[in-house]
């Protein structure tokens, strides 16, 4: 590189909006509000008008269980990167929330609208406190054990023949009607995401946060790291237990298949694919995972290979994942300036 | 030696080194002194290639975008295409800042790690050297990394360096955080692996006191731009730098 040659580099410029700071927007015109509600715009009335715009109750269906598997891949995102547990239980919570409705109303003749929320909060406290032991591992350790609890359910139940046994428990309510059936996890999942970014940016965000980083540091600052812990666990379990309970009222039935390990890897992959850390990625990972995974099943378990394609391609690729790339597209621009 | 020309590194669009023109010739101890965010471990990271890889990761993951910009030369030629690796392989071997020791491995598997580019033979002899260097790792050897002082540590983090059969060591802040007595210890072997072993060595220091006496030549960085450089004796003459670097008040 000798003199006189000119250097050149590429720049990332700020497409950014006239006035602002960290957290306080200050809007000047329609222009900038547009900017900032298109992709929230996008992505809430994509998702309501999805189930109209496609053919037929099987692919409506078909986006009922993304919503399902959405919401798990939040709640695994939120787990993973805001709280530092990597939970592969997400099976674990769909299992607790589904047997739990199915049995509020079977047993005690609880309407969908009160079982769906009531095995919410009562699974959310169930698994949290199952998993409250392992709530001092990290890393691959909590993993494991949490991938644990989905298998051990599963076999406690066949084993012993409770709760049905392998046939499951069958004559549950489905929802009053097909509208509510079709918009209950679609709302539910868009009512979660934004509340839960909103709740990454409170002082428990924070809290949670620097226990990912540091949870000594988060100690030595007079904080119970255990109970911010079992909170957010509770907040992820909750969100788990919601869509299984939607499960079994979409398919009336309640079965040990709600413990299949489907459940606790297809959001992680959703998560890889969506970016990680970003919590509508996720959504947007299960967007393309699920129907895609739809259109492999006359492929036969050679699905599974043309799925670890996609995730493989994704890993060397584009590692950083579709919303984190999207981002930066979206907030900056880029152009050569001359160094 | 190792010489820098024009070497600039932008993170995003940050400037962390302008232009910086830094040059180590055979058997010297240059020193490079400078504030914290000055610019020294980029201008270490980049010299030893480190700063190839971070960038990669970097980019991967979706992170800033680094830039480099300029020539890395070694022995004449031009390296600033060579990875890593391959520049440990020529001779330019980093001791990182914070040690970075392998903090699960004993005292001599991390020793062992560093000579892995060394023959057996080497690798044998300048075990030896460095047990006779710091004889205090030697009573260490079968103790984990994690485990030593911080001190001791950083002994070990020099020994693996040397394990690596280094033509020019690149020393990032060696004194960092150590006691007086210790800091005094690591200068005294640091000038003897340059006299026995006729070892070029760039050093960085925030405090250029402790380190001055051994340095040949020294450069200056101030928020990434080299802004003064000279002799030992050229530098200590200026007043302005005894008291911004030395710490001597002039009265």
């Amino acid at each position: 590189m000798t003199e006189g040659m000119e250097q050149r580099r590429k720049e990332r410029v700020d497409r950014g909006i006239k006035v602002r700071t960290d957290s306080l927007y200050a809007l000047l015109s329609a222009g900038e509000i547009a900017y900032l509600a298109l992709p929230r715009l996008v992505l809430i009335l994509g998702l309501l008008l999805l189930p109209l715009v496609v053919p037929g109750m099987y692919w409506q269906r078909v986006i009922t269980i993304t919503c399902i598997y959405g919401l798990l891949a939040v709640s695994f995102d939120f787990l993973a990167h805001y709280v530092g547990l990597v939970s592969l239980g997400g099976a674990f919570f769909v299992g607790t929330g589904g047997y739990l409705a199915a049995i509020a109303n079977t047993q005690m003749g609880l309407s969908p609208w009160l079982t769906v929320p009531s095995a919410a909060l009562a699974g959310g406290v169930l698994c949290t406190l199952l998993l409250l032991p392992c709530l001092p591992l990290r890393g691959v350790y909590f993993a494991i054990i949490s991938l644990m609890y989905p298998l051990f359910s599963a076999r406690v139940i066949e084993a012993l023949d409770i709760l049905g046994g392998t046939d499951g428990i069958m004559g549950i309510d489905g929802f009053p009607n097909r509208i509510v059936e079709q918009y209950a996890p679609v709302v539910l999942l868009l009512l979660i995401l934004f509340g839960l970014r909103r709740l990454v940016t409170t002082d428990f965000g924070l809290v949670v946060r620097g226990v990912k980083d540091n949870d000594q540091a988060i100690r030595a600052s007079g904080i119970n790291v255990t109970y911010f812990k079992a909170v957010a666990v509770f907040v992820s379990a909750s969100m788990g237990c919601l869509g299984g309970a939607c499960l079994v009222h979409i398919y009336m039935w309640s079965g040990i298949s709600q413990f299949a390990l489907d459940f606790s890897i297809l959001p992680i992959a959703a998560t890889v694919i969506g970016g990680s850390g970003t919590l509508v990625g996720p959504v947007l990972g299960c967007l393309i995972l699920v129907p895609i995974s739809e259109m492999l099943r006359e492929f036969g378990t050679l699905r599974i290979v043309f799925y670890a394609l996609i995730l493989v391609a994704f890993i060397i690729f584009k590692s950083e994942g579709l919303m984190v790339w999207g981002r930066r597209k979206y907030h900056q621009f880029e152009r050569w300036t001359r160094i | 030696m190792l010489e820098a020309k024009g070497l600039m590194v932008f993170y995003e669009n940050m400037l962390a080194l302008n232009n910086v023109d830094i040059a180590c010739a055979d058997g010297q101890i240059v020193g490079v002194f400078g504030a914290n965010s000055a610019g020294k471990s980029t201008l270490m990271y980049t010299m030893s290639g480190i700063m190839k890889d971070i960038q990669k990761k970097e980019a991967m993951a979706g992170g800033e975008r680094i830039t480099i910009v300029g020539e890395v030369r070694f022995e004449g030629e031009e390296i600033s295409r060579l990875k890593p690796n391959q520049r440990a392989k020529r001779g330019i071997v980093l001791c990182p800042e914070r040690r970075r020791i392998f903090n699960e491995s004993t005292v001599l598997e991390n020793l062992r790690i560093g000579g892995y580019l060394a023959t057996s033979a080497q690798a044998k002899r300048t075990l030896e050297y460095v047990f006779s260097v710091f004889p205090a790792l030697e009573r260490l050897q079968k103790r984990i990394g994690g485990f030593l002082s911080g001190g001791e540590q950083q002994m070990l983090a020099i020994g693996r360096a040397l394990m690596a059969q280094p033509k020019v060591l690149l020393l990032d802040e060696p004194l960092m955080g150590l006691s007086p007595l210790m800091q005094a210890t690591l200068v005294r072997a640091t000038r003897e692996i340059r006299d026995e072993k006729k070892i070029s060595i760039i050093v960085t220091e925030q405090y250029a006191r402790p380190v001055m006496p051994i340095v040949d030549y020294a450069f200056i960085l101030e928020n990434g731009s080299a802004v003064l450089e000279g002799t030992r004796e050229h530098l200590m003459d200026n007043p302005d730098i005894r008291s911004a670097y030395f710490g001597v008040e002039e009265s």
